[in-house]
């Protein structure tokens, strides 16, 4: 049964409250489900890129070590020259690849800030649908009065205009590197 | 005489990376925080080729690709977007406007700099 409109073509006081509750929670529902989207994938990019850095570093100084130890032997003459020089080579394209893949892993503040970014505006989108509630202080008109029934519709119409949503430039799940097309 | 790139991206810490990667295979870097910085810097200096990010503060990397595409010296110089944007739509839109390729971050310095050196040697 469709609600009664007041002679004025409003929805009935209930009808408007009930159309004001739902819009403030499917818009802050929304906001809150981006946030908390961002978060989880900002947890998930942040902990891949901590574990490659670690890994990396690591490996970078255990190659370091053993360059040390080509190094000494060397030095000592324990090591031949011709053999040493290939220790220092090998070591050399090993680091460069830890070095390489650490380089990967450091660009995951260039993707978290993005998220962050975005949740910060969701934040503010879900500040402003509870902003919109806002009367300001003013007493509200008498219940059931159709200036109340105009305020009502247009604090639901401004929950509605404030909820527009964020599109996200940021859709890794991991740390690896990623495709390249060349067109 | 080394070949000199253009790294546009509003991220510092990735502008660093791009640098550090290139500088070690062997290239000159100038480096740019958004697409209206890279527009001037390409005023000044033709560049051998062009790296942008797409999602920057002001100017965009697909309206500096435009941009660059107007000017007589950068029809044909290389440019390539380097952005965390994955969408087809998108890599249709850079391609419009003038791309050469599409790398979806987080790049990989020795995959990226074969890319460049297969582009600009």
């Amino acid at each position: 049964m469709l609600p009664q409109e007041s002679p004025s073509g409003e929805l009935p006081m209930n009808t408007q409250v009930m159309r004001l509750l739902s819009g403030v929670s499917v818009h802050g529902d929304q906001h809150l489900a981006e946030v908390e989207r961002d978060l989880v994938q900002m947890d998930v990019l942040l902990d891949e890129a901590i574990k490659k850095l670690c890994t990396n570093f690591m490996a970078i100084h255990h190659a370091v070590d053993r360059q040390q130890e080509a190094l000494n032997g060397l030095l000592a003459g324990s090591i031949p020259a011709a053999e040493c020089a290939a220790r220092f080579e090998a070591l050399r394209g090993e680091i460069g690849q830890h070095v390489g893949a650490a380089v990967t892993g450091l660009q995951f503040q260039d993707m978290t800030s993005q998220l962050i970014g975005r949740m910060v505006q969701h934040l503010a989108g879900l500040r402003d649908v509870f902003g919109a509630l806002d009367t300001n202080g003013a007493a509200l008109p008498e219940s059931g009065s159709e200036a109340l029934l105009a305020l009502l519709g247009d604090i639901g119409s401004r929950v509605g205009v404030r909820s527009s949503g964020v599109r996200s430039t940021v859709n890794q799940r991991h740390m690896e590197s990623g495709d390249i097309e060349l067109f | 005489m080394s070949k000199t790139i253009l790294a546009v991206d509003d991220s510092g810490s990735l502008r660093q990376m791009l640098s550090f990667s290139l500088k070690a295979a062997g290239y000159g870097v100038v480096e740019a925080v958004d697409g209206q910085d890279g527009l001037d810097k390409a005023r000044k200096q033709t560049v051998d080729l062009v790296l942008t990010d797409q999602n920057m503060p002001g100017m965009d990397g697909l309206s500096l690709i435009k941009a660059l595409r107007g000017m007589k010296n950068y029809q044909n110089v290389p440019i390539l977007m380097l952005t965390t944007e994955t969408g087809d739509d998108m890599k249709a839109m850079g391609r419009a406007a003038g791309a050469n390729g599409w790398l979806v971050k987080p790049f990989d310095p020795a995959r990226l700099t074969e890319v460049v050196k297969k582009l600009i040697g």
